[in-house]
C-alpha cells in the first residue's frame, strides 16, 4: 500500500482512473439491451496509525457494482411475457378481424345472392337460366365459405409454424443461458468480484425468453440461474438444458403442441402449462379464437347444407323425380364430421365415425342442432365419456348406443358409430363436428351440371272434382319427411253420408289409410274406405306425410283427389320453401338464422379482437411503467456521466496535483541538501 | 425523479407512434367513409350491419317479386278482359237468336258460325302464353295445353290443374300470380249458381223425352240456403227432382217427384205463372222454389238437380248445337227451343259473372301488390337509415378529430425534437 503523499496522490489517480472507464463504459453502452448503468464504489484506505493520531492513507475502489434491482427486473419481465403474449394474439386475431371487415367479401352478401337465386327459381321455375344462375349463386356462395376456411386454415399452418420457430430460439435463449451459468461461475469465483455484463447479458436473455414463454428463475448460491416454465417444469438447470420441441399433438395431430425432450423420450406439456410470452399469445389464439371461428363458419356451412337438403328433398324436380326416385338428386354434397382417433390408442382400438342426424323439421322448415363447440370421447374401463370441450358437459354411457341415447335427449346434431365394441382403457377421440365442414362443403356436381334437378317444385297436388255440387275447397297439400308416393295415388276422398245415420255422422270416406288430426288433436287413423265425421278444416294425412285440408260445405258423392304433381313445370312452391329458410331460425337449435349465427361469428371476433386491443394497450402501459421504474435507476443517463467525466478528470488532476506538491516538496528537501 | 437518456428518446417515439396510429385510424375512416372500418371498432353495430343489411336486401327481394307478380296478374288480366268482351258479344248474339220469331233457320245457322269463331277466339284465350312460354291458365303444368277438344267425347277437357303459382311479395305474404284454367272456363256453376232447371225428363244427364207443352221454367230461387244444403245432403231425398204435370179433363195439375222415395206430391193444382216450392212427399224441404210459366202438356216434366261446374266451351257447344237444330218439328219445338236457349244464356251469363269474380280477384291482388309496393318502400328507407346509423361516419366529428390528432402529434414531434437536442455535451 502507497504511503505518504505520493502514494496517496497514486491511489487518487488510480480511483479517477476507474471512475472515468467506467463512466465512458456505461457511455458506449447506453444503447446497449439490458446494460445497466455501472458506477466505482470507493473506499478510504485503512488510516495509519500514529502518535498525531489518523493519518488518511487515500482511496480506493472497493467494487464496480451495476445499478440492479431485482425487483423491477421481475416486474419488467413479468409485464413483458403478458404484453408478448397480448401481442401476439392480437396480431393473430386481427387477420381474422380484417377478414370479416369487409361487408362485400363475407359470407353475407354471397348468401344473399344465393337466396336471390332461389326466389328467381320460384319465380320462374320453368326457366332453365334461372335455375343456372341459382347453381352458380350457390357455387359462389360455397366457393366464399371455403375462402373463408382456406385463410383460417393458413392461419392454423402459420400458429404451427410460428411454434415451430418459437420453440427452436426458446432453445437457443436456454444454451445461451446455460453456457453464460457456466461463464459467470468461472468469472466471479476467481476475483469474487461481480460479473457485471455477463450479468447483464444473462438478463437480458431471461427477458427475452420471457417474450417467447413465462418463465421464472432461481438463483443458487453459486450465481448461477435456475430457469423453469409452466408450473415448475426445468428449462436450465446450473448449465444443463432441457430441450423444448414442437411436435404434433397426440390427440390431433394436426396441430403442433410443445413438449420436452426427456430421457424418456418426448413429453406433450398440456396448453395449459404454456403460458405468457408470444407462444402463450399463439396457443390461448388458436384454442379461444380460431376453433371458435373455424367451427363457427363450419356449423354455418353444415347447417345450411343439411337444411337446404331436408327441403329439397321434399320437392320434385323438373324431371319429375321426387325423393324416393333413383334420378333424384340432393343439392349440396353435406361434409362429413371429422373423428380424429388419438395416436396413443391401442392398435386394437374401434375406428370411432360420426355423421350428422336429419335435421328436425319445424314450422314448415328445418333445423339443426349442431353447436361449435369440439368433443371429445373417452374410455375409463367402464364407461364411454363424450365431453363438449367448450363447457365440459358430460354424456356417460356403457356403450356407444347409450351415448346415441343420451344424445337423443340432449340432441347435438349428430350420432356416432363404432365398428367395434373392444375399447383399451383410456382410448380416447376428438369429434370435431364442424370443423373442416365450411372446406368440405361443395355443389352435388350432378345437379350442377343439371340445373333441371332442382327440386323447385312440390310433388303432389289436389283437386276438387268438376262434378262437386257442394262449396268444399281442398288446400293444395303438403309433405313431410318420410312421405311415400310410389302407391295409393291419386287418393280419392268421398264425401258420402253412412246410412243410417249414426251422431256424429259418419260421411267422409278415402281410397287409403289417412289419419285425421281434428283442432290440436291427436290423430286418429282409419282404414282405406272406412268413414269418418267430416269436419271443415280437419288436417287428413296419408302415405306417411302427406296432408291436406278441406273446408267448406260438401254435399253427397263431392269427390276430392291428391295426385302426384306431373308435369309440374310452373311449380315452385318448393322453391318457395327453400327461400324461406333465408329468415327462418335453422341453426343452433332454431335459435338463429344463417345470417344471425354470422352475424355473431363477426361479433365475437370483433369483441375478442377488441378486448385484446385494450388489454393489450393496459399492458403496454403496465409495460412501459415498470421498464420506467428500472430505467429510471439502471438507464444510463448521459448528462450524468458527462458531469462524471468532469468529476472523476477534476479528481484526476487534483490527485495529479498532489503528487505535483509532492514532488516539489521533494525537490525543496534535495535542494536543502545541495 | 432520475431519467435516463433512452427513456427521453423511446418515450418521445412512442407518443409520436400512438398519435400517428390514431392519424392512420382517422384517415381510414375518413377515406372509407364507414365509422366500423372492421368489426374491432364496433362489434355489436357490425353484427346489427349484417342483419340490417339482409333485412334489406330481402325487402328489396320482394320489391323485386312485386313487380314480378304485377306483369304476371297484368298478363293474366288483359287476357280476362278479352275474355269479358268476348262473352258480351257472344251475349248479344244468343239474345238475338231468340227472336224466334223473325229468324229463319239459316239465319240461325250464321250465328251458329259466328259463335264458332268466337269458341275458337276463346281457345286462343284460354291457351295464351306468357314470355317465357308458359301457358297462363294451365296451374302449375306450364308446359301442357291447358285446352284442347277431346277426340273421343267431342267436349273440351282441361289438362292443367288448380295449382297457384306463388310468389314471396312480403315477408308474410305469398301470392298466386296466376289463376287456374278451371276456375275461369270449367268452374262456372251452372243454373242459378245453387240448382239448375231444365224441361223434359233428364235420363242420367241427358235430355230424354221432349215436353210438348208451351211451359217454360225460370233458374229457381234460393230463399234459405241453409235448408238446401241441408236436404240435398239428406238421404231421405234424392236428386234430380222432378215436377210432373199431368192434364185430365182440361185441369192441369201438378206433383214433386222425388227419385229416393219414389213418390209424387199431390197432384195439386196448377196455374201458370205460379210459384212450385221445392218440397217432397216425404217431408224434405229444400227451401227453394221454381216458377213454371205457360201451358204443360199432359206428361211433361221439369227437373231440378244441383249445380255443378259448367264449361264455358261447353256452354258454347251447346248453343251452337242450339241454333244448328232445325226448329219446327215435334222433336224440338219453339218453346223447347226457347227453354233451351234460356237455360244457355244463364250459364252464360253465369260464366260472364265467373269471369268478373276472378277479374276481380285479379284487380284485389294487383291492388294488394300496389299498397305492399308502397310500404315496400317505406321500409326500405327505414333500413337504409337504419344501415347508415349503425356503420357510417359523421364526417364533421372526424375530421375535428382529426385536426386535433394533427396538432397533437406536431407538438410532440417539436418537443421531441427540441429536447433531444438538449445534452451537457454540447458545452464540454
Amino acid at each position: 500500500m502507497a504511503t505518504g503523499i505520493i502514494g496517496t496522490g497514486i491511489s487518487g489517480i488510480q480511483a479517477a482512473q476507474l471512475g472515468l472507464l467506467t463512466a465512458e463504459h456505461n457511455i458506449t453502452n447506453a444503447n446497449t439491451p439490458g446494460f445497466h448503468r455501472q458506477r466505482t464504489v470507493q473506499a478510504s484506505n485503512t488510516a495509519m496509525s500514529t502518535g498525531s493520531g489518523f493519518v488518511g492513507q487515500g482511496v480506493h475502489v472497493s467494487t464496480i457494482e451495476r445499478m440492479y434491482d431485482k425487483f423491477l427486473s421481475g416486474q419488467v419481465s413479468s409485464a413483458q411475457t403478458a404484453s408478448s403474449e397480448l401481442d401476439a394474439y392480437y396480431t393473430q386475431i386481427k387477420q381474422i378481424d380484417n377478414m370479416l371487415a369487409d361487408p362485400n367479401a363475407g359470407v353475407s352478401p354471397a348468401l344473399q345472392a344465393f337466396f336471390t337465386g332461389i326466389q328467381q327459381v320460384s319465380a320462374n321455375p320453368s326457366q332453365l337460366p334461372a335455375r343456372q344462375a341459382m347453381i352458380s349463386s350457390a357455387q359462389a356462395l360455397v366457393a366464399r365459405y371455403q375462402g373463408l376456411e382456406d385463410r383460417i386454415s393458413q392461419m392454423y399452418d402459420g400458429v404451427n409454424s410460428q411454434l415451430t420457430t418459437s420453440v427452436a430460439t426458446i432453445n437457443s435463449y436456454s444454451q445461451q443461458i446455460a453456457s453464460l451459468n457456466g461463464s459467470i461461475l468461472t468469472a466471479q469465483s476467481s476475483n469474487n468480484q461481480p460479473a457485471n455484463d455477463l450479468l447483464d447479458q444473462r438478463d437480458q436473455l431471461v427477458l427475452d425468453l420471457n417474450k417467447l414463454i413465462k418463465v421464472t428463475t432461481t438463483t443458487n448460491t453459486d450465481g448461477t440461474f435456475n430457469v423453469y416454465i409452466g408450473n415448475g417444469q426445468q428449462l436450465v438447470t446450473g448449465s444443463q438444458v432441457m430441450t423444448m420441441t414442437a411436435l404434433p399433438s397426440a390427440a390431433d395431430p394436426s396441430r403442433f403442441a410443445v413438449g420436452l425432450k426427456t430421457t424418456g423420450g418426448t413429453q406433450e406439456l398440456p396448453e395449459s402449462l404454456i403460458t405468457g410470452g408470444s407462444l402463450g399469445g399463439l396457443l390461448s389464439f388458436r384454442s379461444g379464437s380460431l376453433d371458435r371461428v373455424a367451427n363457427d363458419l363450419g356449423r354455418n356451412a353444415a347447417s345450411l347444407a343439411l337444411t337446404f337438403n331436408a327441403q329439397n328433398a321434399l320437392g320434385q324436380d323438373l324431371l319429375g323425380n321426387i325423393a324416393e326416385d333413383s334420378g333424384f338428386e340432393d343439392f349440396f354434397n353435406v361434409p362429413t364430421p371429422t373423428v380424429v382417433a388419438s395416436t396413443s390408442n391401442a392398435a386394437g382400438d374401434p375406428t370411432v365415425t360420426a355423421a350428422y342426424t336429419s335435421p328436425p323439421p319445424f314450422s314448415g322448415n328445418f333445423y339443426t342442432d349442431l353447436t361449435n363447440s369440439d368433443y371429445r370421447l373417452n374410455y375409463d374401463g367402464a364407461n364411454l365419456t363424450l365431453t363438449r370441450l367448450t363447457d365440459n358437459k358430460l354424456w356417460t354411457g356403457v356403450d356407444l348406443a347409450a351415448i346415441n341415447a343420451a344424445l337423443l335427449a340432449d340432441p347435438q346434431g349428430f350420432a356416432l358409430a363404432e365398428t367395434s365394441a373392444v375399447y383399451t382403457v383410456g382410448a380416447s377421440y376428438l369429434i370435431q363436428p364442424t370443423r373442416d365442414a365450411a372446406r368440405d362443403i361443395s355443389v352435388n356436381a350432378v345437379v350442377a351440371a343439371d340445373p333441371r334437378l332442382i327440386a323447385a317444385a312440390a310433388p303432389v297436388r289436389t283437386q276438387a272434382a268438376s262434378t262437386n255440387t257442394g262449396g268444399a275447397v281442398i288446400t293444395a297439400g303438403s309433405v313431410a319427411p318420410g312421405y311415400t308416393a310410389a302407391v295409393g295415388l291419386p287418393a280419392t276422398f268421398t264425401y258420402s253420408p253412412v246410412l243410417p245415420a249414426a251422431v256424429p255422422p259418419l260421411n267422409m270416406s278415402s281410397s287409403v289409410p289417412v289419419t285425421v288430426t281434428h283442432g290440436g288433436g291427436a290423430p286418429v287413423a282409419y282404414a282405406a274406405g272406412a268413414s269418418w265425421n267430416y269436419v271443415s278444416g280437419d288436417t287428413i294425412t296419408f302415405n306417411n306425410g302427406i296432408s291436406f285440408e278441406i273446408s267448406g260445405s260438401p254435399n253427397t258423392g263431392d269427390k276430392f283427389t291428391a295426385m302426384q304433381n306431373s308435369s309440374a313445370v310452373s311449380d315452385g312452391r318448393n322453391a318457395l320453401a327453400l327461400g324461406q329458410l333465408q329468415t327462418q331460425n335453422t341453426m343452433s337449435g332454431k335459435t338463429a338464422s344463417y345470417q344471425s349465427a354470422y352475424a355473431q361469428l363477426v361479433s365475437e371476433a370483433g369483441n375478442k379482437s377488441r378486448e385484446i386491443a385494450v388489454k393489450s394497450q393496459a399492458q403496454s402501459a403496465l409495460l412501459k411503467q415498470s421498464t420506467d421504474a428500472r430505467d429510471s435507476l439502471s438507464g444510463v443517463n448521459l448528462d450524468e456521466e458527462a458531469a462524471n467525466l468532469m468529476r472523476y478528470q477534476q479528481a484526476y488532476q487534483a490527485s495529479a496535483k498532489m503528487m505535483d506538491i509532492g514532488n516539489k516538496l521533494f525537490d525543496s528537501l534535495l535542494s536543502i541538501m545541495s | 425523479m432520475r431519467i435516463s437518456t433512452s427513456q427521453i428518446y423511446n418515450n418521445g417515439a412512442l407518443g409520436i407512434q400512438r398519435n400517428q396510429s390514431e392519424l392512420y385510424k382517422l384517415q381510414n375512416q375518413i377515406s372509407t367513409g364507414r365509422r366500423v372500418v372492421t368489426p374491432e371498432d364496433d362489434p355489436v353495430a357490425a353484427a346489427q350491419a349484417l342483419i340490417v343489411t339482409q333485412s334489406r336486401d330481402v325487402n328489396e327481394q320482394h320489391i323485386d317479386n312485386q313487380g314480378n307478380a304485377s306483369s304476371q296478374l297484368g298478363l293474366v288480366d288483359s287476357q280476362l278482359n278479352s275474355l269479358t268482351d268476348l262473352l258480351h258479344n257472344v251475349r248479344d248474339r244468343v239474345i238475338q237468336a231468340g227472336n224466334t220469331g223473325t229468324l229463319s233457320n239459316a239465319d240461325r245457322q250464321g250465328i251458329a258460325t259466328e259463335l264458332e269463331s268466337r269458341l275458337s277466339e276463346m281457345l286462343g284465350i284460354a291457351n295464351s302464353q306468357n314470355g317465357a312460354g308458359d301457358y297462363l291458365f294451365s296451374g302449375y303444368q306450364g308446359a301442357a295445353l291447358p285446352f284442347a277438344l277431346d277426340g273421343t267425347t267431342g267436349a273440351f277437357a282441361y289438362a292443367g290443374d288448380d295449382g297457384e303459382r306463388l310468389l314471396q311479395v312480403s315477408s308474410s305474404r305469398q301470392m298466386a300470380v296466376n289463376v287456374a284454367g278451371s276456375d275461369v272456363f270449367m268452374d262456372a256453376r251452372g243454373g242459378n249458381g245453387t240448382f239448375v232447371t231444365a224441361s223434359g225428363v233428364d235420363v242420367g244427364g241427358v235430355v230424354g223425352a221432349i215436353n210438348q207443352g208451351t211451359g217454360t221454367i225460370d233458374t229457381g230461387s234460393v230463399l234459405n240456403p241453409q235448408q238446401w244444403q241441408q236436404a240435398v245432403n239428406d238421404p231421405l231425398a234424392g236428386q234430380p227432382l222432378e215436377i210432373r204435370f199431368s192434364v185430365a179433363a182440361g185441369v192441369t195439375t201438378y206433383g214433386v217427384y222425388d227419385p229416393v222415395s219414389n213418390t209424387t206430391t199431390g197432384p195439386l193444382p196448377f196455374t201458370p205463372g205460379q210459384v212450385i216450392p221445392l218440397l217432397t212427399s216425404a217431408g224434405v224441404d229444400f227451401g227453394s222454389q221454381v216458377v213454371v210459366n205457360g201451358q204443360p202438356a199432359n206428361g211433361d216434366t221439369f227437373t231440378i238437380k244441383p249445380s255443378s261446374s259448367q264449361s264455358l266451351f261447353q256452354t258454347m257447344q251447346s248453343l251452337i248445337g242450339i241454333l244448328r237444330t232445325p226448329l219446327g218439328s215435334t222433336s224440338y219445338t219453339s218453346t223447347e227451343y226457347t227453354n233451351a236457349l234460356g237455360a244457355q244464356l244463364t250459364n252464360l251469363d253465369q260464366a260472364s259473372a265467373n269471369v268478373s269474380r276472378v277479374q276481380a280477384s285479379v284487380g284485389a291482388r294487383m291492388n294488394e301488390l300496389d299498397s305492399l309496393g308502397n310500404s315496400s318502400s317505406d321500409l326500405d328507407i327505414q333500413y337504409q337509415t337504419s344501415l347508415s346509423t349503425l356503420q357510417d361516419l359523421d364526417y364533421v366529428k372526424a375530421l375535428t378529430d382529426f385536426t386535433m390528432q394533427q396538432t397533437n402529434l406536431e407538438a410532440a414531434q417539436k418537443s421531441f425534437v427540441q429536447i433531444s437536442g438538449l445534452s451537457l455535451f454540447n458545452y464540454l
